[in-house]
């Protein structure tokens, strides 16, 4: 009975109105409320006293007496503390919080409030600030996060950006994380490797590119494994869960935004290649040396040839030869051709974006049509979106509520046809083809390159860039269908039931046509040589692959909520999920193709055998099932302990598993000690929020396509004429002993704010370990198979990730925030099983990404690189790896696969170990600026040498290291000599058959940079000029992206990010003009 | 919350129960082998699998001539380094012998003798071929690597030489080193032995003779003793194929080549010793070659073998799968004519190269090569025998192990003259034997 004498104490009435700072609109269903503790302190028998603001803003609230303040809070807004004075009217201003942090958290499974979070996540608003000139979603993640890195692959439309969140955690399988939208995990999402994106032929275009940024509300990463554990297996390496906006009660809201943006060409300087004079010299001071590899390539030699002059030059030299020869050379030494003026251009992009959202009290709706258009800066490429969204929620009443959203979108990337194997690729050509090359002659006919070539083969067809880009065409189509309905039934203040189904439909379509007159159909002709003429149909031909990919997901989640005396919270919740996705492709041919008739002609193959190396048709088909049962639990004491656990089963149809394989539990558990809640702390009125969480999980993986058994595929073959017959045929080897891929994930972190959540800390430090990863090996030929899965390794990752936000200055004129995070990783492999062929050295105690090299000691007398002992001596590559003649005649290495192991030294890990941006905000009355910068730290790349000193093509442009190569006269570098092929036999073969120059530490960089990311400068339209056009805001901004770059040390490449590939396009540097308006 | 615990309760029972049948999706066209059906299938992707590097030594030996005039950059490519013996530095795309293919085919014919217990739905004589075939599959290609990669079989070193992996179970984990030659002759023979226990099929319908059947045992046997010296062993090997196949093509009147599958010569018809691509070389057979054989229409072989073009002469013996041959009775009459000379029966020897010779020559040439051959002593009968194995069997992928087991004083000089300069296979083949890939190599250091 300590309480009855509160019954009868008085309250008194507050009244007041509630606006937003930004736009002074009034807040409908803010609420306004007492807090318990204050209740508690008064010993009032109520735990707790609030109401909603009505909605014009407006609320009354009696409020106890020995109550001094109250409390208002609306969602995306901060929380703000309220003194209660004499006054019975309060103006509350709420402040947008779009720096602090959001107090419901999205996991794609459950809203969590962010007081309860045991573990690691990371949220980002996407606001059209960070959006800036970007076009898809990944781009504009880049260090935004602590713990995410964000690599962008190359400067093509359209690529994709390789994403790892808290370091690389699988050596083999895929490393790109799980991409939810709105609940919905994504199929399709993978992106290639490296080296083939950086391959201008592959265009992609991932389900990622096909969501338009403007769309989305926020963007919520999953880092430990107490948060992704309920995502199952796909999880392992992190989650992103993308929730898009949606429309909000109120009146209509229509926005508009277009951006203009502006690529200007590369410019490749930078590249030092050489120009036609210098070629031309080059090829003249070659010829006369004894360097005689490729003698017959490359200009000069084409005109000596052609005069017959080319003894007399070798012997007398320039003034040896006739004097037609010499006006030829010297016509050659002043033609220039600036390939990358004529392949490259300015390119010119535009982005417009319009979206219509309101709703009111029964129903929400958001629209929104998107359609973008990019050059490329390669002429002939560009790509285009178009995008419509459309969402909407219908509350039939208090207890059920629904939601259905459609995502809609086409992609389109035009180019042309490119091949991997030749010198086609622009980028590749522009840098490799030589300065005085023509592209027409003097009549306009086109001029083949005859120093081109593939691959190092001597097979030539005639080969004209322009030709190519003329008469080919390289068409990828994608259409993408998303559509999410959503069922909500609350039983009751306790019970709530959810469901959802999902249906992803990716479509894309990739047409590849060459004209008759054209290198890739040569090409193919040439392949096809039967008694001296290709049996190749005259004419073109005509390539298309259909893929289709979809899938369904269905869950189900039952939901209890309990909270007991505000003392005791409990929250549970139980799940099931079946999925089931399909993929077919369809590959289709046709040869003797011409585009305006679009007509084909039949292939007549001299012999069955043919057949199989121009398929005119392939199908291929693939289903899977899931199914998953998982439940979470979370238990919270006084709002300051909470406790939360999780499980999940998967299950899928592994074909010639064990049955018992099909399901690995994984788990987690997780807690959280809120220490600024504590009594203790009550005193200390500085400190917002402190608290300390930890959690640990297990993640798995399994490799699907290994079973224990022969696993075979029908085909049709026929071995003697008429007669085919259906086989097994059997691609990889059977594998008893693959166990399931675990990683074991700790968390330690806290969150810290203070001075009224003006500065706000985050750190987290974690620990995974992988053991039994799944990797492939190498297996010796004599088992019929050169490689196999196994588990081979384990690895552990350990990291500290730091965030800090600040709110440095806050007057009504300025303000300035400041963000900045950064994460260290540290990769080491625990185990690793090396086969014992392995002539590099084991990972163990190492990075994944370790590089090693050969430690290099500078240049001999006659120019040849010298090595380091480990004893400290240089040495020549013979002594080296012990070179020696063999009984038949040749050369080889007569160290032991032990020997040759140690040969390495250690030169640094390509995975960078600090990541991390900056970003600083500032505002001054109308105006916003923006400075971004992210940097990679720590971390080095393999380049390529700049010329092999046994393999220089002298048929082709390279970069000006040659010129500085060893020489009698020029013995102060470190660039070696070219070296004639009967000239130190030994060296050479070390040089020519094992590559060792390609291996020495000379040419493992620091790939060290930080990036100013983009410089921004916004101005928020006046009411004067609003209220003209009915306007309720707008912005009008200009953006720089990617303007600078600070690195080590980039000589010769055009970007250190693109480094390890001299060949890729560079990101681009762009300038974005861009508006925004709100109706 | 009664009600909602069932509701809960009834969804999952109702998920754990479908989900095993929801799972048990078999992946369309994906199979494990289980019935004989399926061994069948497996043991024809085997086959199928066949490299055609015994035909490729045409390249190395002296069967093949690239100096023409209108060789096209695609067989400079592919065939140039081979035909000069450059294997320090060939081209990138020069086509070489195969290691992995004739392992994998092992591994296949490993797989099917260690699973023979448990094949199911299947006849006990169905499967025990199967399995026979596997054995004879395990045995050829082991013979084949050994020719290819090693020293020819010399009884007194063949201990303590060096020859190939032997591959004789399906599993991943062991590197192997190589075995000395005397041990994998010694698997080959023991394999063949096991698959005449197993084998019951005599003759295989036209189409699906690829397939290895009784008479290929002795015809294997036949071939291997003869590459060891046993020439008793060669010759009783032969004679027991010859007792229940004889018949030789007559080229005389026939129109079927010898070596094509559906000759009445064929024993098994497996290897497409000559591919097409092999097959395009410009005018590839040498003028020497050529000019062997007697002049005119007198041996029928010249005539129905090749084809004259301006300049040269082309093949006509190989180029498609209608000429896939590994073993025929025309290979087994002349084993058995060297087997029988060389065990000092000269008399056998002649009468078997004449009844070769009966098929291949017009009456009147056969007239005289009878005279000429019955008035030849041991020397010449033996040069005799080597002419028409070459003359016989060309680019049927034998004239390199013949030139490698003949006597050194017999062996022709193997030399190429290309755009005015001298090669000599000495330089890069020493004793005559291919280099093992270098794949192979980097996959396992004892190689």
């Amino acid at each position: 009975m300590v309480y009855t004498t509160s019954i009868f104490a008085a309250t008194r009435e507050v009244k007041g109105l509630v606006t937003s700072d930004g736009d002074n609109l009034p807040l409908i269903g803010a609420s306004v409320f007492v807090s318990t503790d204050d209740l508690k302190k008064i010993n009032h028998q109520k735990e707790s006293i609030g109401v909603m603001t009505a909605i014009d803003g407006s609320f009354i609230i009696n409020v106890p007496d020995g109550i001094t303040r109250i409390y208002c809070s609306y969602l995306g807004h901060n929380q703000k503390e309220i003194k209660l004075g004499k006054e019975t009217f309060y103006n509350i201003h709420l402040e947008p919080s779009s720096y602090e942090l959001d107090n419901i958290v999205v996991t794609g499974y459950q809203n969590i409030e962010r007081r309860k979070l045991t573990s690691a996540i990371s949220k980002v608003k996407i606001t059209d600030e960070l959006i800036g000139n970007t076009h898809s979603i990944d781009q504009v993640l880049a260090g935004q996060i602590a713990g995410l890195s964000a690599v962008t692959s190359t400067g093509a439309p359209g690529a994709p950006v390789k994403i790892r969140i808290r370091g690389t955690s699988s050596i083999n399988g895929t490393q790109d994380p799980l991409w939810v939208l709105d609940g919905l995990p994504l199929e399709g999402t993978d992106i290639p490797k490296m080296e083939e994106l950086q391959d201008i032929d592959n265009i992609y275009n991932t389900s990622i590119a096909g969501i338009n940024p403007n769309d989305i509300e926020d963007i919520t990463v999953l880092k430990d494994a107490a948060a992704t554990a309920i995502y199952g297996a796909r999880a392992a390496n992190g989650v992103i869960v993308i929730t898009t906006k949606s429309g909000k009660k109120g009146k209509t809201q229509v926005s508009f935004s277009t951006k203009l943006s502006y690529t200007p060409n590369v410019n490749i300087d930078r590249l030092n290649l050489l120009n036609s004079d210098e070629k031309v010299q080059l090829e003249m001071d070659l010829l006369q040396s004894d360097y005689t590899y490729r003698e017959e390539k490359g200009g000069v030699s084409q005109i000596l040839q052609q005069y017959g002059q080319m003894e007399a030059f070798k012997n007398g030299g320039f003034n040896a030869i006739s004097s037609d020869a010499q006006a030829a050379i010297n016509r050659l030494r002043n033609t220039t051709t600036d390939w990358n003026d004529i392949l490259f251009r300015d390119a010119f992009n535009q982005e417009y974006n319009l979206s219509i959202s309101g709703g009111s009290d029964r129903a929400t709706y958001y629209t929104s049509l998107g359609y973008y258009t990019e050059k490329g800066n390669v002429i002939g490429v560009d790509a285009s979106r178009f995008n419509f969204t459309g969402k909407t929620t219908y509350k039939v009443n208090k207890h059920l509520k629904f939601g259905a959203s459609v995502f809609a979108n086409q992609m389109k990337n035009n180019s042309f046809l490119t091949d991997a194997d030749s010198f086609s690729s622009p980028t590749y050509y522009s840098r490799r083809a030589n300065p005085y090359q023509l592209v027409y002659d003097e009549n306009h006919n086109y001029v083949y390159d005859d120093n081109v070539q593939g691959k190092g083969d001597d097979r030539n067809a005639d080969f004209n860039i322009f030709e190519e880009r003329a008469n080919t065409s390289h068409e990828n189509t994608s259409q993408s269908f998303k559509s999410l309905f959503d069922v909500e039934l609350k039983i009751n203040s306790m019970f709530k039931l959810t469901s959802q189904v999902g249906l992803q439909v990716d479509k894309s379509t990739i047409e590849k046509i060459a004209d008759k007159d054209s290198y890739s159909i040569r090409k193919d002709k040439l392949r096809s040589i039967v008694n001296g003429a290709s049996y190749l149909p005259d004419g073109g031909f005509h390539k298309q692959t259909d893929t289709e990919s979809s899938q369904v997901t269905w869950k189900a989640m039952g939901e209890f909520r309990k909270n007991i005396r505000n003392e005791h919270e409990i929250e549970a919740m139980l799940g099931t999920e079946i999925r089931k996705t399909w993929y077919k492709s369809l590959y289709d041919a046709a040869y003797g193709y011409d585009r305006k008739t679009m007509q084909s002609k039949p292939i007549l193959f001299p012999e069955e055998s043919h057949s199989s190396m121009f398929p005119l048709s392939t199908i291929s088909e693939t289903e899977n099932a899931y199914v998953s049962g998982f439940a979470t639990f979370s238990y919270s004491f006084r709002h300051r302990y909470t406790l939360g656990a999780s499980i999940r089963f998967d299950g899928s149809d592994l074909f010639g598993v064990d049955k018992k394989y099909r399901y690995l539990p994984l788990y987690s558990v997780s807690g959280l000690w809120r220490i600024s809640s504590e009594s203790f702390m009550n005193g200390i009125e500085w400190i917002d929020n402190l608290a300390i969480r930890a959690s640990y999980g297990l993640q798995g993986n399994i490799d699907k396509n290994t079973s224990p058994k022969i696993l075979g595929k029908y085909e049709n073959r026929t071995i003697l004429p008429g007669t085919t017959e259906e086989v097994i045929s059997i691609s990889s080897p059977p594998n008893e002993k693959l166990r399931w891929e675990k990683t074991h994930s700790s968390n330690i972190g806290f969150d810290f704010s203070v001075l009224n959540n003006r500065i706000n800390l985050t750190g987290d430090y974690y620990f995974r370990k992988g053991v039994d990863l799944i990797g492939t090996q190498m297996l010796p030929l004599e088992t019929g198979f050169s490689s196999t899965t196994i588990n081979w390794a384990s690895m552990k990752n350990q990291g500290v990730e730091l965030s800090l936000n600040t709110h440095n200055i806050k007057m009504k004129n300025f303000d300035w925030h400041t963000t900045f995070n950064i994460a260290y990783n540290q990769n080491k492999i625990l185990e690793i099983s090396t086969p014992e062929t392995q002539l590099t050295p084991s990972l163990r105690g190492y990075a994944v990404g370790s590089i090693f090299a050969y430690p290099f000691g500078g240049l001999d007398s006659e120019g040849y690189p010298l090595f380091i002992t480990s004893a400290g001596n240089k040495v020549s590559a013979e002594e080296y790896f012990n070179i020696k003649t063999t009984e038949n005649g040749s050369y080889a290495s007569n160290l032991s696969v032990e020997e040759r192991r140690n040969r390495y030294k250690y030169a640094g890990t390509t995975e960078p170990v600090w990541t991390g941006g900056f970003f600083n905000t500032f505002r001054i009355k109308r105006f916003e600026i923006g400075i971004n910068c992210i940097f990679n730290l720590g971390h080095v790349v393999q380049t390529s040498p700049s010329y092999s000193p046994t393999l220089f093509d002298r048929g082709m442009n390279t970069n000006r290291d040659i010129l500085n190569r060893w020489t009698p006269t020029n013995t102060n570098t470190v660039f070696p000599t070219l070296m004639p092929d009967d000239k130190r036999r030994a060296d050479y073969y070390a040089y020519e058959s094992l590559y060792v120059d390609r291996y020495l530490d000379l040419w493992v960089k620091k790939a060290d940079y930080m990036r100013l990311q983009s410089i921004r400068v916004g101005y928020r339209l006046p009411e004067s000029v609003l209220n003209i056009f009915k306007m309720t805001s707008g912005t009008i901004s200009l953006e720089g992206r990617n303007l600078l770059v600070w690195a080590a040390d980039y000589t010769n490449y055009l970007d250190p990010e693109t480094m390890g590939n001299e060949y890729a396009q560079p990101i681009p540097k762009s300038v974005t003009l861009t508006l925004n308006l709100n109706f | 919350m009664k009600k909602l615990t069932s509701i809960l309760l009834i969804i999952s029972l109702l998920v754990t129960t479908g989900c095993d049948n929801f799972l048990d999706i078999t992946p369309t066209g994906r199979v494990i082998p289980e019935t004989a059906q399926d061994y069948r299938k497996l043991m024809t992707e085997a086959y199928y699998l066949m490299p055609s590097s015994r035909g490729l030594t045409a390249f190395i030996s002296d069967e093949i001539d690239m100096t023409s005039k209108n060789l096209d950059s695609y067989d400079k490519d592919t065939f140039l380094d081979l035909w000069l013996w450059n294997n320090v530095n060939p081209s990138g795309s020069t086509t070489y012998f195969d290691w992995e293919k004739y392992y994998k085919m092992i591994f296949i014919a490993n797989t099917v003798i260690e699973n023979e217990k448990s094949i199911t739905n299947g006849t006990e004589a169905e499967i025990n071929q199967i399995v026979g075939e596997a054995y004879m599959m395990r045995a050829y290609n082991h013979f084949i690597l050994v020719n290819l990669y090693a020293l020819p079989y010399n009884s007194e070193t063949a201990t303590s030489s060096t020859g190939i992996p032997l591959k004789l179970n399906s599993s991943m984990d062991e590197v192997l080193k190589p075995s000395s030659i005397a041990e994998v002759y010694a698997s080959v023979l023991s394999d063949i032995d096991n698959a005449e226990k197993k084998l019951n099929v005599e003759t295989w319908e036209t189409g699906l003779n690829y397939r290895f059947n009784t008479l290929s045992v002795d015809a294997l046997r036949s071939r291997v003793y003869l590459y060891m010296g046993r020439w008793e062993d060669c010759y009783n090997a032969s004679e027991r194929v010859l007792s229940k196949k004889n018949e030789l093509v007559d080229l005389v009147s026939g129109r079927t080549l010898p070596n094509a599958y559906n000759s009445s010569e064929s024993i098994v018809a497996l290897e497409m010793n000559m591919t097409s691509t092999y097959n395009n070389v410009d005018k590839l057979v040498p003028k020497a070659l050529y000019n062997l054989y007697l002049p005119g229409t007198q041996d029928q072989r010249a005539r129905k073998f090749y084809k004259t073009e301006v300049g040269g002469y082309s093949l006509i013996k190989g180029g498609s799968s209608e000429y896939r041959c590994s073993f025929r009775v025309g290979e087994i009459y002349l084993n058995a004519a060297e087997a029988a000379l060389k065990n000092h029966h000269p008399e056998i020897c002649k009468t078997l190269l004449l009844k070769l010779l009966e098929k291949r020559y017009q009456t009147a040439a056969y007239t005289q090569a009878e005279i000429d051959i019955n008035a030849m002593d041991d020397d010449a009968l033996l040069d005799e025998v080597y002419l028409q194995r070459q003359l016989e069997l060309s680019y049927e992928g034998h004239r390199w192990f013949d030139i490698r087991r003949m006597e050194k004083e017999k062996r022709p000089v193997l030399t190429r003259e290309y755009e005015g300069q001298t090669y000599r296979i000495e330089d890069n083949y020493p004793e005559l034997t291919i280099k093992i890939p270098d794949e192979a190599k980097e996959a396992n250091p004892y190689l």
